[in-house]
């Protein structure tokens, strides 16, 4: 059992088509990669990588380099054209903050909101809800509408319901820096206190020094092709040569 | 806690699979639709009067258009049971496929049975539209019309025809879901459709018997010919019937449930089938 990977990615790879009368979404996650003159835009080419139970991994790159689309494919919610994804565990995602929240509706009602959208029952938040509302920290504003929220508020409350899902797989895309001094203290820990329990962690961030300070190991991409994987101070060191290069030579 | 297994499994093979998650997220179905429900009545000034006073507006505006105007037919009441289920209908065709394109960030994060969203979408539709059907029933005693004297209303015992809405409406959520997952199905890749939507939406409404009366048919063969194929019609003549105590024709029910079946088959499957696809094109 301890032997499986917490995930598994092998040879994925995916191709977009984009056309120019549809909505942006899709090209602003594609970033850069963008030609419109290109037929398909091919946002991961051949990724292959492992994380093992306990570990926190970190997925580094310019903007458009295919980090989010591989999380998406490790979320189950993109079918890679070819490769294969296997995660092992209960998975919860932070994607994007505040997923299925409802920003009219009290923070209370989307607790409940965005916990039933990654999966749970309703009996099952009835006995976590004291701790979200705890953990949030967020006072009488909790049966306020999430709307009248400040970003660092709503950041608070997502992140608090998505620790609370008790996921062995945590995949965060650009979410750490969330809330207050005290509150990203408390994160940090709650994320600690995961990976001690054998959970896994893979986040995406273009902090630099959270990644090398925070995981174990660390990819690379750029234009959907794995750079360099391993060690954190190790990739996140050839990373930065090759950004402070490109930007001498821009 | 049972968050989801994400095993590489892709539901649109495995149909047991897909009902059987499907019915296990019906409590995030239900939040959906109530939460959605309850957002869009706190925004507006009049709330869910608005689910009223959409059809009661449009049926008076065509009243005033058709009925006075052009003299087409005079009978508001008939207009506005025809206007309300329509409306019904129409609000399902507009709402599936925004159900879909507006919740881009759940459909990238999270993964679940993508019908859940068309089908909140129609709860939230169906709550509006069995207010409405209150409103009308009240409107129409208040016109004292005398089909509702026969069903002896006033005395709280509904007329035999009254028990059609136990079969007409579930035929109609079938119908508007299977409607709705054919729009999702068709403008998530082509965004285009959603344009085209509103001008569907209009040509049913003026080849549906909503702003015309039915002996507007008599004297238009050809017309006449077609317009029974058109699904809205079987269906608003079965409500008149349930409504106010139009004279029932089984044929019309027959016909309802034919449309309902087939467009809940074709549709449902046809979105679950490409739904594994949707975050690909958003």
């Amino acid at each position: 059992m301890s032997t499986r990977p917490a995930i598994l990615v092998e040879d994925v790879s995916v191709r977009f088509r984009p056309y120019v009368d549809r909505k942006p979404t899709l090209r602003r996650s594609l970033g850069r990669l963008r030609h419109r003159e290109q037929e398909e835009v091919i946002a991961l080419d051949g990724v292959s990588f492992r994380v093992a139970k306990g570990e926190a991994y970190g997925i580094i790159g310019r903007n458009g380099a295919g980090k989010s689309t591989l999380l998406r494919c490790i979320a189950g919610t993109l079918r890679p054209n070819s490769g294969k994804v296997v995660v092992n565990g209960k998975l919860s995602t932070l994607l994007q903050l505040g997923v299925g929240f409802n920003p009219e509706l009290s923070g209370h009602r989307n607790i409940y909101l965005g916990a039933l959208a990654a999966g749970l029952r309703k009996k099952e938040i009835d006995q976590i809800f004291d701790d979200i509302v705890e953990y949030a920290d967020l006072g009488s504003a909790i049966d306020r509408p999430v709307k009248t929220y400040s970003s660092g508020m709503f950041s608070k409350l997502a992140f608090s319901v998505s620790m609370h899902l008790d996921p062995d797989v945590l995949l965060l895309d650009e979410v750490l820096a969330v809330g207050d001094v005290a509150f990203r203290a408390k994160s940090m820990k709650t994320m600690q206190e995961l990976l001690d329990k054998s959970g896994t962690i893979v986040f995406v961030s273009h902090s630099l020094e959270s990644v090398e300070g925070f995981c174990d190991r660390v990819l690379w991409l750029q234009d959907g092709r794995v750079m360099a994987e391993g060690d954190s101070v190790e990739v996140v060191g050839l990373y930065k040569e090759a950004a402070t290069g490109s930007t001498k030579n821009a | 806690m049972t968050l989801p297994a994400p095993a590489p499994i892709y539901y649109s093979k495995r149909l047991r699979l897909y009902l059987s998650d499907l019915w296990s997220r019906r409590e995030f179905v239900w939040f959906l639709a109530i939460g959605n429900f309850k957002a869009r009545n706190a925004s507006t000034a009049l709330g869910l009067f608005w689910w009223v006073l959409n059809p009661l507006l449009l049926s008076l505006v065509y009243y005033l258009v058709f009925g006075v105007l052009f003299d087409v037919g005079r009978d508001i009441i008939y207009l506005m049971a025809g206007m309300f289920v329509f409306h019904f209908t129409s609000q399902s065709l507009t709402g599936g496929a925004n159900a879909v394109l507006q919740n881009s960030k759940l459909l990238a994060n999270l993964r679940f049975p993508r019908i859940i969203l068309p089908i909140a979408n129609l709860i939230e539709a169906t709550l509006g539209f069995l207010v409405s059907l209150g409103v009308l029933l009240v409107i129409a005693m208040l016109a004292g019309l005398p089909g509702l004297r026969d069903l002896e209303w006033s005395s709280g015992l509904p007329g035999p025809g009254f028990f059609l809405l136990l079969i007409i409406i579930p035929l109609q959520l079938m119908f508007n879901l299977g409607l709705a997952a054919i729009a999702a199905r068709l403008a998530v890749p082509f965004r285009d459709i959603n344009n085209f939507i509103p001008y569907l939406n209009r040509i049913w409404l003026y080849l549906s018997p909503i702003i015309w009366p039915l002996s507007f048919l008599d004297d238009r063969p050809v017309m006449g010919r077609f317009a029974e194929w058109n699904p809205m019609f079987a269906l608003i003549s079965v409500y008149r019937t349930a409504l106010i105590n139009y004279e029932f024709q089984p044929r019309m029910l027959l016909y309802s449930a034919v449309w309902s079946l087939v467009v809940f088959v074709v549709g449902v499957g046809l979105f679950v089938r490409y739904e594994g696809n949707i975050v690909r094109h958003l």
